[in-house]
């Protein structure tokens, strides 16, 4: 049999729908910002949009980490917590090598431990011995808040070494705060992870078809695995990065983080099914939250109901993102 | 052995067999929930004797009983397919609602007490079907995922519960409520024991014996199957989620009449608890298998472990730690003897 | 009785029915034969209301329907057993059997009412089954009487059976058989899909032949012979759909001995397979050929016995690592495991080479490359569309079994396991598959095939193994491969 060449089709290239889709949510963030812009006119200033972006960029590190697992089809739940019991277990290891500037290497070190243990042990539960990642997670979650408790004795760590929190939160590049510039290379980092590696690729077949994968010659083990210590990596990432703001160790730090962090995505449109999606998506969604609770903050509505509109406006996101293949 | 060998044409002879190996299923999942609450007893006795103290007892049972109704109800919509993570939050918004009610009532209508603790109880349980019949709506007509409709949906709870309390508990519930509900007996057996296993004998009757329960089992099995044997699954799962609600409810009013006030930030880790009480015993994740009976063995079993951890003195942040633990490791346990029996 | 008219049916654009016509008659067995993806199932669904039809008249018994829902439809007395049962896993016979019709008086189940009437339904049709066992530890034989009764509970006028002798041993069709044979006698009309001819010849009174989605006859069954139904069905003398192959067996590639899985689907099978040849696997569905290649492959677990490859024991397969050991797998099911449907074609076609050179360099994975690299293997497999950017999901059954297919092109292959490597796709993307197993076996490579399509047996292989019931009971060289001669063998070998 001849070997049959025939032009290939370009990429079916982007079709109105595709960029229609791919506009919402900068429009609705436009939206959002006018209207709030209305009622108070600071909104709409250009210390406000430093300050979001500044804003954003915390919770943009945590949603694409939530990403990388919500990918394989996957949750992490221990997120939230997993951020305070880093934040206190640096911190602590901080103070007790000197509080010095060197030992932020040790506050580092102690995160990076810690988080790659959480991640291993889900990780290994949820792909090793086939748990349902949901109620994994929420078991572990509950094990991390426990523990951040414990050491801390519910009290902040206080005794950081000040540059932590003169270089990593208050410092600044080219005029651009220092945790913008984090998140944009995490961005890129994770972007080109994605698209150029085969872990990355394997991340989405994975999350597309699990039994695939496997005939496919895909070793799901690892591969989820190194999911879930990444999304716990990057969560320590964050967790460091909170703790250099308010300057000291919290065990409360991660109390709602969890349900933004999975808002974020969601809202951003990475699909819990699976297989969808990606860090860009997880970016512009944490964007979109950050500039609702500014806009709420800066008009003065209360703090709990911004959290009426937070679970609000999840639902929202996943109705109007919901499969649209099902029939 | 294998029962997956493609048989040859099967006998009546081959029946009896069949039937045994039923019972030993169901020995092999009620055993195992007994041998743990056996065993936890037992060794709570051993190691802290004062647990057999007529008041730590009762103590137990009115514990158990305010784990039990929740976990009867994540028991209802688990085995529907789905999950419930705003239990924790119904049960704190219903909380508030039943000491406003209250505390509004005896205000307007002093010396109807009677009658305003009935009013509280119907506006508690019908906040509580609201919620459930709008999670259930959610699910079934956009098809989204039960974990995270019941996520936003105990986020949106827990913001309202707070926002009309600011967080300060709500007092003025009524006297005689908490003396004859909340520490009130009945033939020496706490009153909110006796609603729990009021509600314990419904689950089972429904289960048992009504076209109802089977129709849950149906579609926490298999929805597509069930929708075409003509079984209506959006009512289905509709009615389960607002037992559910419902239950809740009840428990959130339960739960006033022992604290003595509207409590918006209680309930927390309920959903992590209902959830490890059901899958104790023996409510699979996927749906479509689960037994009231196996499911109240189950949080006996958890209540006498936390009242062990309380006389030993273990911090309430340990408790949880162990909870989390005990969860995973019965899921681990699941896991692998579901391995092991394919083989 | 039961009449439809230019029936149409569209899916996105393709017409999967093409304006047919179809009756059935009062106590008639009318059979209706295609091939996969003649427009058979679907069908069957319209007449049992499962989607609407875009044009179309549906009259039965005088009364025209305009629309029709699974509830209606077996409101009005049609009743359907397809492939894919409706059984819910969970609940016990019974209940299943009265599913969605419970009998309750008040609030109350009449559970024993339930119990006996169930007996009674299974003892009518000749069925043995333990009333009280879930249906998910039933086997598929026993599952489908399950679904039978089922479909019978509610006293059908019509009854559409899809398949079903697909997985039954010879006595349990011979039941089949009977039961339909009494609910012939009591005026239900059958409508019997099949593609077994010797069924269709004793069991039907009249058959429709559908091809392409276009009816091509109605016959009286008498009336016609084997080979011109056959002939109405493919479209061309059977002949041409196969390749000419020229086999030349030359070193032994792959070797199984006594292999036993742990779920013992498979016992002691051991065989052969040499380069330049094409070894068939046959069996009834659930005898163990499928079981087998994947135990070689990785995907089912060994508990005795080995797998060499040339001459060299592998110690524990895995996907990953036969893959590299140059053995590629098809798996039967393209849609639950062959394909991630959500993902483009171009991520499916390399989704099981992503470690070669031409495609990474070390963890990096050379995306860029990915375009050119598939561009020959899913030229030579006549991928259309050509649009590899495409959702996999977005392309016929055919062309996405092509997808699939594409990966066993990536890099020369000494194995290649194909399993059930024809199912569900039309005339036109077969012969486009025998034709590539024909260029892969000339190159020298080693094809084993596991198939239920007896002429695909006859036809494309050297060697057919026979299997019944995970163990390997014959083995029949070239010319001894007749239809006869390798059905003998299904039931047991008995000769």
């Amino acid at each position: 049999m001849e070997a049959k060449t025939q032009p290939m089709a370009q990429p079916s290239g982007l079709s109105l729908k595709d960029i229609l889709r791919a506009a919402r949510l900068p429009i609705a963030i436009v939206v959002v910002l006018v209207l709030f812009g209305l009622v108070e006119p600071r909104v709409l200033s250009f210390g406000n949009f430093r300050n979001i972006a500044l804003q954003a960029s915390y919770l943009a590190i945590f949603a694409m980490a939530q990403t990388m697992v919500l990918l394989t089809r996957g949750f992490d739940l221990s997120l939230g917590y997993t951020v305070s019991l880093v934040s206190v277990a640096a911190s602590m290891a901080m103070v007790a090598m000197g509080g010095g500037d060197f030992s932020i290497l040790y506050g580092v070190g102690a995160a990076v431990l810690i988080a790659g243990a959480i991640g291993l042990a889900n990780g290994l539960l949820i792909a090793g011995i086939g748990i349902n990642p949901l109620v994994t997670t929420l078991g572990m979650a509950n094990m991390v808040l426990a523990l951040a408790s414990t050491i801390s004795g519910g009290f902040p760590v206080t005794g950081l070494p000040k540059s932590l929190t003169a270089e990593f939160a208050q410092g600044s590049l080219l005029a651009i705060p220092m945790p913008i510039w984090i998140a944009a290379l995490v961005f890129g980092l994770l972007f080109l992870t994605l698209k150029a590696t085969r872990f990355g690729r394997s991340l989405y077949i994975i999350g597309a078809n699990p039994k695939a994968a496997v005939a496919a010659g895909i070793r799901t083990v690892p591969v989820l695995v190194l999911a879930y210590m990444l999304c716990a990596l990057l969560a320590a990432l964050g967790a460091l990065l909170l703790t250099a703001r308010t300057g000291s160790g919290e065990p409360n730090l991660g109390g709602n983080l969890t349900l933004e962090a999975i808002a974020a995505a969601v809202v951003g449109g990475v699909r819990l099914s699976g297989g969808e999606g990606g860090v860009g998506a997880a970016v512009l969604g944490a964007l979109f939250v950050t500039v609702l609770s500014n806009g709420m903050n800066l008009v003065q509505i209360d703090g709990y109901l911004q959290q009426i509109c937070l679970g609000v406006i999840i639902i929202v996101s996943l109705i109007v993102n919901r499969d649209e293949a099902r029939r | 052995m294998s029962s997956e060998t493609v048989s040859m044409t099967p006998t009546v002879a081959n029946a009896p067999s069949h039937r045994a190996s039923r019972l030993d299923r169901f020995l092999m999942q009620g055993g195992i929930v007994i041998t743990f609450l056996i065993v936890a007893v037992v060794a709570t006795t051993l190691i802290e004797p004062r647990f057999l103290n007529r008041l730590n007892l009762l103590n137990v049972m009115r514990n158990f009983a305010l784990l039990l109704i929740p976990s009867l109800a994540q028991m209802l919509v688990m085995t529907a397919g789905g999950f419930d993570l705003s239990v924790g939050a119904v049960v704190a918004a219903t909380s508030v609602v039943t000491a406003a009610v209250m505390l509004v009532g005896s205000g307007y209508f002093p010396g109807m007490e009677l009658t305003v603790i009935f009013a509280s109880l119907v506006i508690a349980l019908g906040v509580g079907a609201l919620v459930g019949l709008v999670n259930a709506g959610l699910v079934s007509t956009f098809s989204l995922s039960p974990f995270m409709v019941t996520l936003a949906m105990m986020s949106v709870l827990m913001g309202i519960a707070l926002y009309f309390t600011q967080g300060i508990p709500i007092y003025g519930v009524t006297d005689s409520f908490i003396a004859n509900v909340g520490r009130g007996q009945f033939l020496g057996l706490p009153i909110v024991l006796w609603a729990a296993l009021g509600v314990l004998a419904a689950c089972i009757f429904m289960q048992r014996f009504t076209a109802l329960g089977r129709h849950i089992y149906a579609v926490g099995s298999d929805q597509r199957s069930a929708r075409l044997s003509g079984v209506a699954t959006g009512r289905t799962l509709i009615v389960a989620y607002m037992l559910a609600g419902l239950l809740a409810a009840l428990t959130g009013f339960l739960m006033t009449s022992r604290l003595g006030s509207g409590q918006s930030t209680i309930g927390g880790t309920l959903a992590l608890e209902t959830i490890a009480a059901a899958v104790i015993g023996g409510v699979s994740l996927r749906g479509g298998v689960g037994r009231a009976e196996l499911v109240a063995l189950a949080a006996l079993f958890l209540s006498v472990i936390a009242n062990a951890m309380n006389l030993v003195q273990v911090d309430s942040k340990y408790q949880t730690l162990v909870l989390g633990a005990v969860l995973i490791v019965a899921l681990a346990i699941e896991r692998l003897l579901l391995r092991k029996r394919q083989a | 009785m039961l009449e439809v008219t230019g029936f149409t049916k569209r899916f996105r654009g393709i017409a999967a029915l093409d304006n047919v016509d179809f009756s059935l008659n009062e106590g008639e067995v009318h059979a209706l034969l295609g091939e996969n993806g003649a427009g058979k199932s679907t069908l069957i669904n319209l007449i049992a209301g499962t989607f609407p039809w875009a044009e179309g008249v549906y009259r039965i018994n005088g009364r025209t329907i305009t629309s029709l829902t699974p509830q209606v439809a077996q409101e009005i007395g049609i009743a359907a057993v397809f492939q894919e049962f409706s059984l819910v896993p969970d609940l016990t016979v019974v209940e299943n059997i009265f599913l969605g019709r419970e009998q309750s008086s008040g609030l109350f189940l009449k559970r024993k009412q339930m119990r006996q009437a169930a007996a009674e339904l299974l003892d009518s049709l000749g069925f043995h089954l333990p009333l009280d066992e879930k249906v998910a530890s039933l086997s598929r034989a026993q599952k489908q009487m399950v679904e039978i009764a089922k479909a019978l509970r509610m006293r059908p006028k019509v009854l559409i059976l899809d398949e079903p002798t697909a997985s039954l041993t010879d006595g349990e069709a011979e039941k089949l058989f009977n039961a339909v044979a009494l609910l012939k006698a009591r005026g239900v009309g059958i409508i019997y899909v099949s593609h077994r001819m010797s069924e269709i010849r004793n069991l039907s009174d009249r058959v429709t032949v559908l091809r392409g989605g276009k009816k091509i006859g109605t016959v009286v069954t008498s009336e016609i012979s084997d080979e011109g139904l056959i002939e109405m069905m493919v479209g061309r003398p059977v002949e041409q759909l196969f390749p000419k192959i020229e086999h030349k067996p030359g070193a032994v590639r792959l070797q199984v001995r006594d292999l036993t899985t742990e779920k013992h689907s498979v016992i002691g099978a051991s065989f052969t397979a040499r380069a330049g040849e094409v070894v068939g696997l046959a069996g009834l569905v659930g005898c163990g050929r499928s079981e087998l290649c994947r135990a070689v492959f990785g995907l089912e677990t060994i508990e005795a016995g080995a797998v060499m490859l040339g001459d060299k024991p592998v110690e524990r397969p895995t996907p990953s690592s036969m893959l590299a050991a140059n053995v590629c797998y098809f798996p039967a099911d393209r849609g639950s495991e062959g394909l991630a449907l959500a993902r483009s074609a171009r991520e499916n076609a390399t989704m099981s080479s992503l470690g070669l050179p031409e495609l990474s360099a070390g963890p990096v994975l050379k995306f860029w490359r990915e375009t050119e690299t598939i561009r020959t293997p899913l030229g030579n497999l006549g991928l259309r569309p050509m649009a590899p950017e495409r959702k996999a999901s977005a392309f016929s059954g055919g062309n996405q079994q092509k997808l699939m297919l594409a990966r066993g092109l990536m890099k020369p292959f000494d194995v290649y396991l194909f399993d059930e490597p024809t199912v569900g796709i039309d005339v036109g993307a077969k012969a486009d598959v025998y034709n590539l197993i024909k260029s892969l076996v000339e190159a020298g490579a080693s094809v084993v095939v596991s198939t239920s399509e007896l002429p695909e047996l006859i036809n494309l292989a050297s060697r057919v193994y026979v299997m019944h019931e995970g163990k390997i009971v014959a083995e029949l060289a070239q010319h001894e491969l007749s239809e006869a001669q390798v059905l003998s063998h299904y039931f047991g070998g008995r000769a």
